[in-house]
């Protein structure tokens, strides 16, 4: 048996060099769960960082493997780490726990905090049919509107949930278009809530002024109102493509009747990658130049609901809007004038502050951002500082860098005053500029950052501690990206409006071979358009397909 | 004004610092417990001193007790704060009352220059932001060394100024920065410890530290501009000029010539 060895060939081969072990390209830093894009299943997912951006990966064992970016600045995203505080947990819980995020909203009692703010949509029909939009709202036949005894309802499940609550929106669709709105605000008034945010395209502000009045009335100490107005920017490509009209002049009027009826305006503007994101320094400009304007939000577009085609990949992140208005504006900001909110997963949403003095482009314009003036990090820091230096000036801070924050609301007011308090240098030169601020607070400004998930960038890490919370009609409370992406929204209009709704898919490059046009203009998977019946979940919201529950053996 | 040499004559400084702190341009620019690097910089010190729970430690120039509570909450240190002022004293006290610190963290009234600790009581003695302010630093540097045990170390930051060589543009700034800041070379200060029978161990340079104070002084001087123009040019701050003195003092950073240093000494 034993033959010749046979000589070994390899001998007399070319030399082949021994296979080298090679790095990966990237650094896993997370593993978590997230849903298929496609089916909304929950599966496993993982981040890493690869060329200095922050990438979540997971895949679906029936439709394969997605990729988004989530955060552009690697360092930036772990450096918000610490910017987390301890949730507080809400008088009460709407759900039980049974299979677990994001599949038992909400709130379940594994939430991790409190809801900071409270959304109610009243009615899914809008004046707009806008390219651009996560509620899929417009001229359609087939929605819903809430009544007055389901909105009292819905706020009395937010209060029994926060007790006191700090701030309610009113959303939509177009809220201005119920007719019952402004009853709507006054339940919401005889209620212990301390302010009221109406989200609006400003087409009713702009042309009623009897409506706008009527907010102005209701806007009082104690018990704000204030405007959420949707402002994307100045080109009129932008109009077009994000709405699908020019609303350029419609929004100055809206503006200017706010003003005229002392209500506080917050520009909040929907941000595409190469469509308006070289608008940043003009909307902050502008929004300083005028009476109306207080605060200005920058959210990069949801990719739920209708949105034009995009790549996952590249798509705008807070670091992104936070460098390019650093970019567009460099005499006023730098990124480290940014800082990343504590209520929520930090990563979420970052915030600063002006002081400002006269109006842009004027001789004696002032501007300066709040945390240049005070040390933000060593007080909301919450994990390598187990000392504060100064208990007030952190609960100021706290109240300021949150969800719940509004400019034209006195817990915003009275807070930026306190903060104030920590420039330790009362009466120095005469000059007591802890007062000085205080008296400048009226004309304080803030600039919100806020990246909404989608069902690609879906992080159940960042879910599990969401303070923004949809309030449904049968009284749960569903944190907004879970709402939007996970297939919730799908549910309440289904349940509301008695017409089958199919759940949303993005509107994807990679995607884009499986997608067809939904009624309202999303897109939704071929063969789904009548409910959720994926992935062996029987109607189920998202059901877990990760590696939970079963032995090797 | 003179540029600050150490040639300017102690009785012209103290007049000048006299007037400087009279006015309180510093406290307006930088608060009373401001100090470059911050808490971070603090815990780094803290970890180059190899703190340890118990440890007795001497803060010197105490301020508002930011460090000695930072010193006493997550080091487990027993501190001793001292300051020149009364009000930061109670500041101080009191906030380590509302910490649940009391215990731990003491502060007490007193000069650099003779404080009123025992000789050789503290394991650690940590002085930031200070010693450049004080006028007798040979005698500030020897009670320093007083107060520490044989093998006991000291650890200071402060600022760091080569006065040959800073430029025109800050000249006119030679009171301010001679005496609010009398800062010194980081040798020179290696220097006083040594007389003073220290051992120096370790020198580090934060200088970046520095830069983001002037970058909170430039935001303080814009606030005043918007609030309070008037008066604070009456207590002589020249704000048109600020724009001009704060570009040469970054520049000036940027050539090593102002900085921000950190040292660690040890008492044989």
């Amino acid at each position: 048996m034993t033959a010749v060895e046979p000589v070994p060939t390899a001998v007399r081969e070319p030399v082949v060099a021994p296979p080298v072990k090679r790095d990966r390209d990237e650094i896993f830093v997370e593993y978590t769960k997230s849903i298929c894009p496609v089916c909304k299943v929950v599966v496993d997912g993982q981040v890493n960082i690869r060329d200095d951006k922050v990438y979540l990966r997971k895949r679906c064992r029936e439709h394969g493997q997605f990729e988004a970016l989530v955060y552009g600045d690697a360092q930036m995203y772990l450096d918000s780490a610490r910017f987390n505080k301890p949730g507080t947990i809400p008088l009460t819980f709407q759900t039980e726990v049974v299979d677990g995020c994001p599949s038992d909203c909400g709130l379940c009692p594994e939430h991790k905090q409190h809801a900071c703010l409270g959304i109610i949509e009243v009615n899914t029909g809008c004046n707009l049919d806008c390219p651009i939009c996560f509620a899929d709202s417009g001229h359609q036949p087939d929605g819903y509107s809430i009544t007055l005894e389901q909105c009292e309802r819905m706020l009395d499940t937010f209060v029994a949930s926060e007790g006191e609550a700090e701030v309610v929106m009113f959303s939509g669709g177009e809220p201005t278009i119920h007719r019952q709105i402004l009853e709507f605000i006054d339940a919401a008034q005889a209620r212990p809530i301390k302010a009221v945010n109406v989200n609006t395209n400003g087409i009713r502000l702009a042309s009623d002024k009897r409506f706008v009045t009527a907010l102005g009335e209701r806007n009082r100490p104690g018990r704000a109102v204030n405007v959420y107005l949707q402002f994307d920017g100045f080109d009129e490509r932008t109009h077009r493509q994000i709405r699908g009209r020019d609303l350029r002049q419609i929004k100055q009027k809206a503006l200017d009747n706010c003003a005229e009826a002392g209500l506080t305006v917050t520009l909040v503007a929907a941000v595409e990658r190469g469509l308006n994101d070289h608008e940043l320094g003009a909307i902050i400009e502008y929004g300083l130049a005028h009476p109306a304007v207080r605060s200005v939000s920058f959210q990069p577009v949801t990719h739920s609901g209708r949105h034009v085609e995009f790549d996952p990949l590249t798509r705008l992140t807070n670091s992104d809007i936070i460098h390019g208005i650093a970019a567009q504006r460099p005499d006023w900001f730098t990124a480290s004038d940014f800082f990343p909110v504590p209520c929520c997963f930090p990563t979420c949403r970052s915030i600063t502050y002006l002081l400002t003095e006269g109006t842009p482009g004027e001789p004696g314009f002032g501007l300066v951002p709040i945390p240049r003036l005070l040390n933000v990090a060593d007080h909301l820091d919450y994990v390598s500082n187990r000392v504060v230096p100064d208990h007030a000036v952190r609960e100021a801070l706290e109240k300021l860098w949150s969800a719940s924050a509004f400019m034209g609301t006195d817990t915003t007011q009275e807070k930026l005053a306190a903060a104030a308090a920590a420039l330790d240098c009362a009466d120095a030169c005469g000059v007591n500029l802890p007062e000085a601020i205080a008296d400048l607070t009226d004309r304080a400004f803030m600039i919100v950052i806020q990246d909404f998930q989608d069902p690609y960038t879906l992080n159940v890490k960042q879910l599990m501690k969401c303070c923004v919370e949809e309030i449904t009609p049968d009284g749960r409370m569903i944190p907004f990206c879970a709402y939007n992406s996970v297939g919730y929204r799908e549910q309440v209009r289904e349940q509301m409006s008695g017409v089958p709704v199919a759940d949303v898919v993005p509107n994807a490059a990679p995607l884009q071979p499986v997608l067809i046009d939904s009624p309202y203009g999303s897109k939704i998977v071929h063969g789904t358009d009548t409910c959720r019946d994926n992935g062996g979940g029987a109607g189920r919201i998202a059901p877990d397909s990760t590696n939970v529950g079963r032995r090797l053996r | 004004m003179n540029p600050p040499t150490p040639a300017v004559p102690a009785a012209e400084a103290k007049a000048c610092c006299a007037a400087v702190y009279g006015s309180d341009v510093v406290a307006l620019l930088l608060g009373d417990s401001y100090h470059p690097g911050g808490l971070a910089l603090t815990r780094w010190l803290a970890g180059r001193l190899g703190l340890r729970s118990g440890g007795a430690v001497l803060d010197v120039a105490s301020g508002r007790g930011a460090t000695a509570l930072l010193l006493a909450g997550e080091y487990g240190a027993d501190v001793t704060g001292v300051d020149l002022s009364e009000a930061n004293v109670a500041a101080a006290t009191d906030a380590a009352r509302r910490a649940g610190l009391a215990a731990t963290a003491r502060f007490r009234l007193g000069d650099a220059e003779r404080m009123p600790v025992p000789d050789a009581a503290f394991d650690v003695v940590v002085c930031e932001c200070a010693f450049c302010t004080f006028l007798d630093k040979p005698t500030a540097a020897a009670e320093l060394a007083r107060a520490l045990r044989p093998g006991g170390r000291l650890g200071l930051t402060d600022v760091t100024v080569e006065a040959d060589r800073l430029p025109a543009e800050l000249s006119g700034l030679g009171g301010w920065i001679a005496c609010v800041a009398d800062a010194r070379p980081l040798d020179e200060y290696v220097g006083i410890l040594t007389a003073a029978g220290l051992r120096v161990i370790a020198t580090e340079r934060h200088d970046a530290a520095v830069a983001t104070m002037l970058d909170q002084i430039e935001a303080r001087l814009a606030l005043v501009r918007m609030t309070a123009r008037d008066r604070a040019e009456a207590a002589g701050l020249d704000l048109g000029r600020a724009p001009a003195v704060l570009s040469a003092a970054r520049a000036a950073i940027a050539d090593g010539v102002i900085g921000y240093a950190l040292l660690v000494a040890v008492k044989p």
